[in-house]
């Protein structure tokens, strides 16, 4: 256990300063700071909505659907498959090291980088989202802080969700995207207990449960027998560690073919 | 005595394709040669020796140990594959000092070893830059450091010569010869016959998968020589020359090509070389060529299992 926190630290201190020179948190960062040039410009030349209105109804369409999982996808995906196609996994797998060392120590930089840029994104959107000049609803507590809860626990689930991926596939990204976008969306919106196996009912359940009324029209559009908040939160607690003890135990035993 | 390396029944195939197959071998250690040509399986029964993967049949064990993610092994082991592969965006003492400390030693000792290790391949000077900007025989050297930085009992290394100019190669081999001489075991993969002479005389022979010769580099040496082998010579009197050659000792054939080019086939090679400017002179034949057709070891596994196809 003791090699296994180590070498994940060490893992994690390589890959931080790495991941902030990567082009592919570049691209993260671009997708993050959409909503708030939609939110800024929306502010800037429409009459509507309110700022409430833009804060609820963009934050759960635009960030917590679209945002989140490919942010999340795209940083995670890479955790593994990274040094996969890169051919450097062999250096690390002929060392005296825990394999999960890799997965969690990379996991755990990609969810620090990836929470700070979602942080980010979200703080600029809602400061955007609060210029907007429409009357009603504003732009209180209650819409502001789920909304940016929701979106740093959603990033992280599906960065791990993705991460473990690379433990099973070639192509952990791809398929992570399918899923998020091809099946998620799907089974997330139609009515019915299918909706329980998306990580996106249950980011909307959590969101939902704080009883902001802003929330509770926003879920109104879509067919859904929502969750207790708590129960969404170890839920998606439970998708996360379970996704990275299950690409950890994969990772151990699976062997990668490096091309010379 | 453990063995170096104990391989039974050892097969390891890729889908329908076969990497290595049927091996059976006992490595008593020290340095050791693998030899075989591109393709011949030499990378694929490395990586099974490394743990890298796990063979399809039978069994190998390295220092009494099964390789595959075995931490207690890599403790002893190191491993310079084949593939050009390193994180271009570290420098080369990033790179040793990491992967030390992954391998469990405390920072100021891994300090003190990437920097005894980046001295023995020659690169203290390069080493604070990033190994994207290295020329591929730096990186190669890079790749050298890594697996000796931890001074394991152990060393592989797959094609460690490739793309070295002949001073680095001269040096490694040095390198290489130093590391046996104190203990280390030392497995170093080539296609290239002499490079493998100059280091050992211990080899080990692959052919499309399989053992084909496991012994003293000499003996592998003598095949090649004994050989019949095909000479081209272009020469101003191609007919004079030719009548004067096939009283040499060794010469079992020699025809006249239609552009004068003399085909020559000989089992003595040495004897043609030596005799030639003689012979020349003597006929006034005008040699204005000499090339030995294809000395790689391809032919001489052409030769060697020519009948088994």
């Amino acid at each position: 256990m003791r090699a296994l926190v180590s070498s994940s630290a060490l893992l994690f201190a390589m890959h931080v300063p790495r991941l902030l020179r990567a082009r592919r948190t570049l691209i993260v960062l671009i997708l993050a700071l959409g909503p708030a040039v939609i939110a800024w410009l929306a502010s800037h030349l429409a009459k509507s909505p309110s700022p409430g209105e833009l804060a609820s109804n963009a934050g759960w369409l635009l960030i917590l659907q679209v945002v989140v999982p490919l942010t999340g996808l795209v940083l995670g995906s890479a955790a593994v498959a990274e040094e996969v196609d890169d051919r450097t996994l062999t250096y690390l797998f002929t060392r005296p090291m825990p394999r999960a060392a890799l997965l969690l120590g990379r996991f755990a930089a990609i969810a620090v980088v990836l929470t700070a840029i979602l942080l980010i994104g979200v703080a600029l959107f809602l400061l955007a989202a609060s210029r907007a000049r429409g009357e009603g609803e504003p732009l209180v507590a209650g819409i502001a802080r789920p909304l940016l809860c929701a979106t740093l626990l959603g990033g992280v689930v599906y960065a791990a969700l993705a991460a473990a991926l690379g433990a099973f596939v070639k192509h952990p990204m791809i398929v992570g995207l399918g899923y998020a976008f091809a099946i998620e969306g799907f089974l997330a919106n139609l009515p019915g207990r299918n909706q329980l196996l998306t990580v996106q009912h249950h980011l909307r359940s959590w969101v939902a449960a704080s009883g902001e009324p802003a929330w509770g029209r926003v879920e109104s559009f879509q067919a859904s027998g929502l969750l207790e908040g708590s129960t969404a939160l170890v839920v998606l607690a439970s998708i996360t560690i379970g996704a990275l003890v299950l690409g950890s135990w994969r990772l151990s035993r699976r062997e990668f073919v490096m091309a010379a | 005595m453990t063995h170096a390396v104990v391989a039974q029944d050892l097969g390891r195939w890729y889908g329908d394709v076969v990497g290595v197959s049927d091996i059976s071998l006992e490595l008593e250690g020290g340095v050791v040669g693998l030899l075989g040509a591109n393709g011949a399986g030499k990378s694929t029964f490395l990586k099974l020796l490394v743990g890298e993967l796990r063979p399809s049949r039978g069994s190998i064990r390295v220092l009494g140990e099964e390789p595959f993610a075995n931490a207690r092994l890599y403790r002893q082991l190191g491993f310079s594959p084949q593939q050009d592969a390193l994180w271009s965006d570290l420098t080369a003492r990033e790179t040793l000092e990491f992967l030390l400390r992954v391998g469990g030693f405390a920072r100021k000792v891994a300090v003190e070893r990437a920097e005894r290790a980046l001295a023995r391949v020659k690169l203290t000077d390069a080493a604070d830059r990033r190994v994207g900007g290295f020329s591929k025989g730096m990186r190669q050297r890079v790749r050298i450091a890594q697996a000796i930085a931890h001074d394991p009992a152990f060393v592989v290394l797959d094609e460690p010569l490739n793309g070295l100019d002949p001073l680095a190669r001269r040096d490694t081999l040095q390198l290489f010869r130093e590391l046996g001489e104190s203990g280390t075991h030392v497995l170093v993969s080539s296609h290239v016959l002499h490079e493998v002479e100059e280091l050992t005389r211990t080899v080990l022979l692959l052919h499309r998968g399989r053992v084909l010769a496991q012994g003293p580099a000499s003996e592998i040496r003598a095949l090649l020589d004994r050989r019949p082998r095909r000479v081209a010579i272009r020469a101003r009197e191609p007919r004079k020359l030719a009548r004067a050659l096939l009283s040499l000792d060794g010469v079992t054939s020699v025809r006249v090509g239609n552009d004068g080019e003399l085909d020559v086939e000989t089992s003595r090679l040495d004897e043609l070389q030596a005799r030639l400017p003689q012979i020349a002179a003597e006929e006034r034949a005008g040699v204005r060529g000499f090339t030995v057709a294809d000395a790689s070891l391809d032919s001489l596994f052409d030769d060697l299992v020519g009948g088994a196809r």
